[in-house]
């Protein structure tokens, strides 16, 4: 069984290298930051040696890294398509032999590789003496199939979760806490790191409780045998191979009711509300009106405009909790506000999927084009205005300089018309199909179009970051005006220029689309949510 | 035969190097309920999707009640009506929502949009289920209300992908008989299928289609020649059985 599965992604990995250039290349350059990454930590591993908390700090890495294997998957990855217990559920397989082929399975591929061989730096970095080095072999080992066994529990627990339409709906709200997790790891620690304010130091004694999981287990025992204490450093082995045994058993327990559970949908929901709202305005209005109650019925549309705000919070995060105050971050937090506003929403036809055809099929012109976009960018405005300019003035206000929280504002005004207008422009030029994969409860792009989420990503960020250096500019000009004629004129002049961006880019992206609506169609079709 | 509300000239459609429809020719009378029939994978959804505007074709020209839909788009939609073959809706609107959202997006004052809603969800047996999320719908109350997102504007050209596919008898009769009431005012409707005994049922004209190409087309008598449509089309088709010897081992009295 082992064989037939690894076997069976190997196929699958392969299948998929041949399926098209794109994905070809998505495998090249995540194979080649997996080495990177293996490169990196094995380096930043054996860098510790001469450290006097060089066990508190590979605790802690240990650590990040079953985090990492724990939020990855919901993240960004979903699950493998070989390790999904409901495409096992039709053959006749024991348990037993299952979940040793669904392991076998997840430790094949480049990541898995990687991380045994970036986390083999303590042999360098922790380990003594050849007992040291032997221990220290089988601690990586364990420590990857404690995150392999953790990460398949989870996500095999959401899996079953993720069957019906409810829980498919709460799942996304997980989705949020775990997003700010993540992005205070990679923002937030970074920079304190480089400011002086996180060193090697601050970890002393930050594994009193740490070293009693399973990956400060796996540490410790390094240590223990690297001091002679080979039997301490066997009992801590042996509490992992416990845990991991533990674990093991509840993912079985998981496994065999997932594959017994059939797909179910928990009741249905009435709606109370009439009739749809903007009756008056013609196409814009139905399209602004179908618009407005997804961004209340969608559990998806929710979270993105949750993680607009956290993207905010994040960015001025080291400023808030740091001992120095920067306020013009909060001018920054506005910018990565506005632009991840627009580009979360920058693919409509891949988000509202196979329905699109139904408004295509009315969207005859340039005109009706035009209706479409302006009726989108209607409602994104209606939410996104009052969420990024009342965001910043809370930041500005956590960073105690209420002022800059009015520049802050008005470049969010001038950002999101950047960020609506590109995002109607890459909703024709960068349309790309989604999918949900089995794991993962908010929709990614379909295999193979990753370079198309991050080219919508960056050329938001960018142009809204060119777009608002007029504001900024005009800001810094008139910082001596009294603030009763500088803010209404600079809230003015940005709001004003914010909606003419907003304007050309429906513009321009209904002329794009008049051409392309067939295909923008064949981009709908191939959407599975 | 009266004037054509289809037709169809040297349609060609290829992905890759696979062709999936090879140049097909189709005239389709006003005020006719026909049937595209043909084996899984012969070229009816392409066809349709090119027909409707979804799919742009490599060659060929589509007219539809005068309108030629690829030189004249907007003309063209605004005479027809779709029901692709997933029939995907807005999940997260109710059932009466997405039909008066459908009737909006033609262009229907809202009021008058809510009304033809009211009426069709009536006559499609969900007003009990109006103000469920479409995420709710099975199977066939999605087809159901696909139908009525097509006819909310009372196109007088209706184009259906495999529409009683997954439907309960009950429902699938709801069906029919609006399609029937449909075309007894004048309207046209085309529809893909492989059941072949609803075809013979409902349909007064009826193409075959394998392999991208038209194999034969007229009224259903004419095509079916005094056979079964079921025998016809396989005739027509060819039987894809390969030889069974092979299978010594299937069967209980195996082992």
């Amino acid at each position: 069984m082992a064989r037939l599965l690894v076997e069976l992604k190997l196929r699958l990995v392969a299948n998929a290298l041949r399926s098209s250039t794109a994905a070809r290349v998505s495998f090249i350059l995540s194979t080649t930051f997996a080495v990177l990454v293996a490169i990196g930590i094995f380096w930043l591993l054996a860098q510790l040696r001469p450290l006097s908390a060089s066990v508190d700090l590979t605790t802690v890495i240990f650590s990040i890294f079953a985090i990492g294997w724990l939020i990855g998957p919901i993240l960004a990855f979903g699950l493998d398509g070989t390790l999904d217990p409901a495409t096992m559920a039709l053959y006749p397989l024991r348990t037993r032999p299952l979940v040793i082929g669904l392991l076998a399975a997840s430790a094949a591929g480049a990541w898995p590789v990687a991380n045994v061989l970036g986390l083999l730096g303590v042999t360098i970095g922790l380990a003594h003496g050849a007992l040291g080095v032997l221990v220290a072999l089988l601690a990586v080992v364990l420590q990857v199939l404690f995150c392999i066994v953790l990460a398949r529990f989870v996500i095999t627990s959401m899996a079953r979760l993720l069957r019906s339409r409810r829980g498919k709906d709460l799942a996304v709200f997980l989705f949020v806490p775990v997003f700010a997790i993540f992005e205070f790891l990679i923002q937030v620690i970074p920079r304190a790191v480089s400011s002086g304010s996180l060193s090697p130091s601050s970890f002393a004694g930050v594994d009193s409780w740490l070293r009693w999981l399973p990956p400060g287990l796996a540490a410790h025992a390094i240590q223990d045998a690297s001091t002679g204490h080979l039997a301490d450093a066997m009992a801590r082995l042996g509490l992992v191979v416990a845990v991991i045994i533990v674990l093991g058993v509840l993912w079985v327990r998981s496994l065999q009711r997932a594959l017994v559970t059939t797909d179910t949908t928990t009741g249905s929901s009435r709606v109370h509300n009439a009739a749809l709202p903007l009756a008056r305005f013609g196409l814009r209005g139905a399209v602004a009106a179908r618009f407005w109650r997804y961004q209340s019925r969608d559990p998806a549309s929710l979270a993105y405009w949750a993680i607009v705000v956290v993207i905010m919070f994040v960015c001025s995060a080291s400023t808030i909790v740091g001992p120095d105050k920067h306020p013009a971050v909060v001018v920054a937090s506005a910018v990565f506000g506005a632009a991840f506003a627009g580009s979360l929403h920058a693919n409509p036809v891949g988000l509202t999927g196979p329905a699109f055809v139904l408004e295509a099929t009315a969207l005859t012109g340039r005109r009706q084009l035009r209706s479409y976009f302006a009726g989108q960018d209607f409602v994104f405005g209606a939410i996104a205005i009052p969420l990024v300019v009342g965001v910043s003035f809370a930041l500005a206000a956590l960073v105690k300089d209420p002022k800059e929280g009015f520049v802050a504002a008005a470049v969010g005004l001038a950002g999101l018309g950047a960020a609506l207008a590109m995002s109607n422009i890459f909703s024709v030029a960068l349309a790309y199909p989604m999918q949900k994969r089995a794991g993962s409860p908010l929709p990614q792009q379909a295999q193979g179009f990753g370079g198309y989420t991050v080219g919508v990503q960056f050329g938001t960020l960018a142009s809204v970051a060119v777009a608002v250096i007029p504001v900024i500019i005009l800001g810094n000009l008139t910082s001596n005006v009294s603030p009763a004629v500088r803010l209404p004129v600079l809230f003015g002049c940005a709001a004003a220029y914010g909606f003419g961006l907003v304007w050309l880019g429906v513009r321009a992206a209904a002329i794009a689309a008049e051409g392309k609506l067939p295909e923008l169609c064949q981009v709908a079709m191939r959407t599975s949510l | 035969m009266g004037e054509p509300a289809i037709e169809v000239q040297g349609l060609r459609k290829s992905f890759d190097k696979k062709e999936a429809v090879a140049g097909i020719d189709l005239e389709i009378a006003a005020g006719s309920l026909a049937g595209l029939v043909g084996p899984n994978g012969a070229g009816k959804t392409t066809s349709l999707s090119m027909m409707t505007g979804l799919l742009r074709p490599d060659a060929g020209r589509i007219v539809i009640n005068g309108h030629d839909v690829w030189a004249d788009p907007v003309a063209a939609k605004a005479v027809i009506g779709v029901v692709t073959a997933e029939a995907r809706l807005f999940e997260r609107l109710s059932g009466e929502e997405v039909l008066e959202y459908a009737g909006r997006l033609r262009g229907l004052p809202a009021v008058e949009a809510r009304s033809r809603a009211a009426q069709l969800l009536d006559v499609l047996d969900l007003t009990a289920d109006a103000k469920r999320l479409v995420a709710d719908y099975s199977t066939g109350m999605r087809k159901k209300a696909a139908l009525g997102c097509a006819l909310i504007h009372n196109p007088p050209v209706l184009f259906l992908d495999e529409p009683l596919e997954g439907v309960d008898p009950i429902s699938a009769d709801v069906i029919r008989r609006l399609l029937a009431r449909l075309v007894s005012t004048g309207s046209t409707v085309l529809f893909s299928s492989h059941v072949m005994e609803l075809v013979q049922q409902v349909c007064d004209h009826v193409s075959v289609i394998d392999k991208g190409k038209i194999l034969a087309t007229g009224t259903t008598d004419e095509v079916r020649g005094g056979k079964t449509l079921q025998q016809a089309f396989i005739d027509l088709v060819g039987p894809r059985a390969k030889d069974e010897e092979g299978l010594s081992w299937l069967g209980s009295s195996s082992n």
